[in-house]
């Protein structure tokens, strides 16, 4: 469509931009203290905790529970950094949770009866569906030009609807092998299976993210969609693909807080979308896409899991909870951005 | 702004039913609240309204209510409010406006809610039946015969059973109990808490560690149980929860922290949790009510109503504001109440037979509005 412009694909990428020229040490210094902002305010809060709850905070169970609990978001995360790098958005995380948790837990065996399918066979057609969730999103808006976030707010409700069809008015069907109801908690060289599993998506995530042609693409479609189309990047699949993979890593999410639960439910991801977005957002992805990682989504779940953790264990009232958390995450938003705020950055 | 918007599709809903009155040469007169001649039952369609179509409690009351409608020969229409106000009372009306009498039982997603879908029916010469939310002091009697009646179970009994199952479960040693609140703005919840901590009182031994509302919601009573026994450990010795539906999120928690000896207490008995008794998870308390029987009970009233067999202006006060009995339940005699679940269809035929008000395991014990314990 346009002419492709000297120069200008090396310079909106980051992944590019880095070895076209060797950064001065400043440029260097200056890029630590732009991670340091969100690491900073986590060990912070982790210190703040630790004098608070001498007692509570820094065991072993307790930071078991937190790690069990970022389990969930962290996976979601993955996929949620890979959309919004893009410049879109990924509202449907709790529909495809609660469809993929209902499928798997009907294909598995259940206490509304049958001997289910096995694990793994539940587990591939609950993230399939899922990912048909996702190709559905990502066709839509590619093809139809409709805008992520109107059509996978759509899609959320779509998968809800999914998720409560397969309810129906029966009773809430049980998993009955208690092994794997345990398995998320049970502990691995210390720490919690599920979070073990967490990690390992992230890494594949973070891999992807640093090696593949694909993330460099993402990065440059966030950056600016017009030039990455004029420099012949095949936009609309890469976009398709990020959403297929964001629904995969919300379904997988939905299996495994099915599995925690013991139970079908089409609710079992509500709440999620909220945390895993401002999680993003504050590990420093930003909203209108191009700038950020998956990494630094992952410090950004751990941050808000280690606040609502904290919170409780401090005692502080359930009335107001959510105001002082809101604070909490309003102050750890404004010392992580604090490096970023040029005079000529814009913010929407 | 609104007000008037809702006004003027009452205006609206009235005029439709003026209209089909005139052509239809009947001497119906919506609206006015006063005498209203019964209505037959091909006029009539019933409509449930739930809160949403997931929990299992509204899955019990659609499936009571769909259990009548074929009873009694009526179409059933089922309103599910997603969750908003705003949902629920758009969809009522647009119900309304279609033209049928509309014999309503709504399980209010906020007490709020209640006035506007009274009028909307009121002026659409309906017959409303709310269940669980309304202000205490919009009483039926003071809007007329339309609102026929407002029914529930009583949250402070409720309570109050699970506190002293818990107390006498626990014995003299005591011990901490952590409570898991529902929603926290919602009376049902907010009177189940305080029955609770009133029985504990004659319990000096047992103290209540913390209250974590958990939203009436499985993985959140699961997460909050987690982050308590990471705070307190050994000093919990028992969980309670406002509803069943947290508590079987409490105990998968506590089974993967591999304490066996923490008891509970709910309310609800749901099927699952009966599961969980059988197994020998120490559930020492419950309270047997159950969503289908609520709502047949709620329709039937409004449906008795409509037709004239029962005269509303003569129904006494209790009839009206009503707190239906609950029965407080343990391991040894849940089953006595339970039976019910198996033949829904059975019940249902008692239900027809007896009257809304006098039908086992759960007649008609008192007034509303339920009075908190000081």
């Amino acid at each position: 469509m346009s002419p492709i412009k000297a120069g200008s694909s090396a310079g909106t990428t980051p992944a590019e931009a880095a070895p076209a020229a060797t950064p001065s040490l400043a440029k260097r210094l200056r890029f630590d203290v732009k991670s340091a902002g969100e690491l900073g305010a986590f060990v912070v809060l982790i210190v703040v905790f630790a004098i608070l709850n001498p007692s509570t905070f820094l065991t072993a169970k307790n930071i078991q529970t937190i790690l069990n609990q970022s389990a969930i978001p962290l996976i979601i995360a993955v996929g949620a950094t890979l959309v919004i790098l893009m410049g879109s958005i990924d509202l449907s995380v709790e529909g495809v949770m609660g469809a993929a948790g209902m499928t798997f837990v009907l294909m598995s065996a259940n206490s509304r009866g049958g001997t289910g399918y096995g694990v793994v066979v539940a587990l591939i057609v609950a993230v399939a569906v899922g990912m048909v969730l996702g190709l559905v999103s990502g066709l839509i808006h590619t093809r139809l030009r409709v805008p992520s976030f109107i059509v996978t707010l759509g899609v959320w409700y779509v998968g809800l609807g999914i998720a409560t069809l397969l309810f129906g008015t029966e009773q809430i069907p049980f998993l009955t092998s208690d092994s794997l109801k345990a398995w998320p908690t049970s502990l691995s060289l210390g720490l919690p299976n599920s979070f073990w599993l967490a990690v390992l998506l992230v890494l594949v995530g973070a891999a992807i993210g640093r090696y593949t042609r694909l993330a460099r693409w993402t990065y440059a479609i966030g950056n600016n969609e017009q030039i990455a189309l004029g420099n012949g990047i095949p936009v609309a699949r890469v976009k398709v693909i990020n959403f297929v993979g964001a629904a995969g890593c919300s379904a997988f999410a939905g299996v495994l807080a099915s599995i925690q639960i013991g139970a079908g439910s089409a609710t079992v991801g509500v709440g999620s979308l909220f945390l895993t977005i401002a999680a993003v957002v504050i590990g420093g992805t930003a909203l209108s896409g191009g700038k950020g990682g998956i990494l630094r989504s992952a410090l950004g779940v751990l941050l808000l899991t280690t606040l609502n953790n904290g919170l409780i264990l401090s005692g502080v009232s359930p009335n107001i909870q959510s105001g002082v958390s809101g604070v909490v995450l309003i102050a750890a938003i404004i010392a992580a951005a604090w490096p970023y705020r040029g005079r000529l950055r814009v913010s929407k | 702004m609104a007000v008037r918007t809702r006004r003027r599709l009452a205006a609206a809903a009235l005029a439709a039913a003026v209209s089909i009155g005139l052509t239809a040469c009947t001497s119906t007169s919506g609206g006015s609240g006063g005498t209203q001649q019964p209505l037959k039952k091909e006029d009539l369609v019933l409509v449930a309204s739930v809160i949403n179509t997931t929990n299992p409690y509204m899955a019990s009351m659609i499936e009571g209510s769909k259990a009548l409608s074929e009873k009694l020969g009526i179409p059933l229409k089922i309103v599910d409010s997603q969750g908003s106000s705003q949902t629920e009372i758009s969809q009522i009306q647009s119900i309304l406006a279609q033209g049928k009498k509309v014999v309503l039982m709504v399980n209010t997603v906020a007490s709020s809610d209640a006035p506007p879908i009274v009028n909307a029916v009121k002026a659409a010469g309906g017959y409303v039946v709310i269940w669980w939310n309304k202000p205490d002091n919009l009483e039926p009697w003071n809007v007329g015969n339309n609102f026929v009646a407002f029914q529930k179970y009583s949250g402070v009994e409720s309570g109050q059973c699970n506190g002293k199952s818990i107390g006498d479960a626990l014995g003299p040693a005591g011990g901490g109990v952590i409570m898991l609140p529902g929603v926290q703005d919602s009376t049902t919840s907010q009177t189940r808490v305080a029955g609770f901590k009133d029985a504990l009182k004659a319990y000096p031994s047992v103290k209540v560690l913390e209250e974590r509302p958990a939203n009436w919601d499985q993985q959140k009573g699961f997460q909050e149980t987690q982050t308590m026994l990471a705070k307190y450990g050994d000093q919990v010795k028992a969980i309670w929860a406002a509803d069943d539906a947290m508590m079987l999120g409490a105990i998968e928690a506590v089974k993967q922290a591999n304490r066996p000896d923490i008891k509970f207490a709910s309310d609800g008995i749901y099927p699952p949790t009966i599961d969980y008794i059988k197994q020998g998870v120490p559930i020492v308390g419950e309270t047997f009510h159950r969503g289908y029987m609520a709502a047949s009970i709620g329709l039937f009233t409004a449906y008795q109503a409509a037709t004239g067999a029962l005269d509303v202006s003569k129904m006494p006060q209790e009839q009206r504001d009503s707190l239906f009995k609950l029965a407080c339940v343990s391991p040894q005699n849940y089953q006595d109440y339970t039976k019910y679940d198996s033949n829904i269809p059975g019940w249902v035929d008692t239900l027809i037979a007896n009257g809304p008000f006098k039908t086992e395991p759960t007649p008609l014990v008192g007034q509303g509005p339920e009075k908190l314990p000081s």
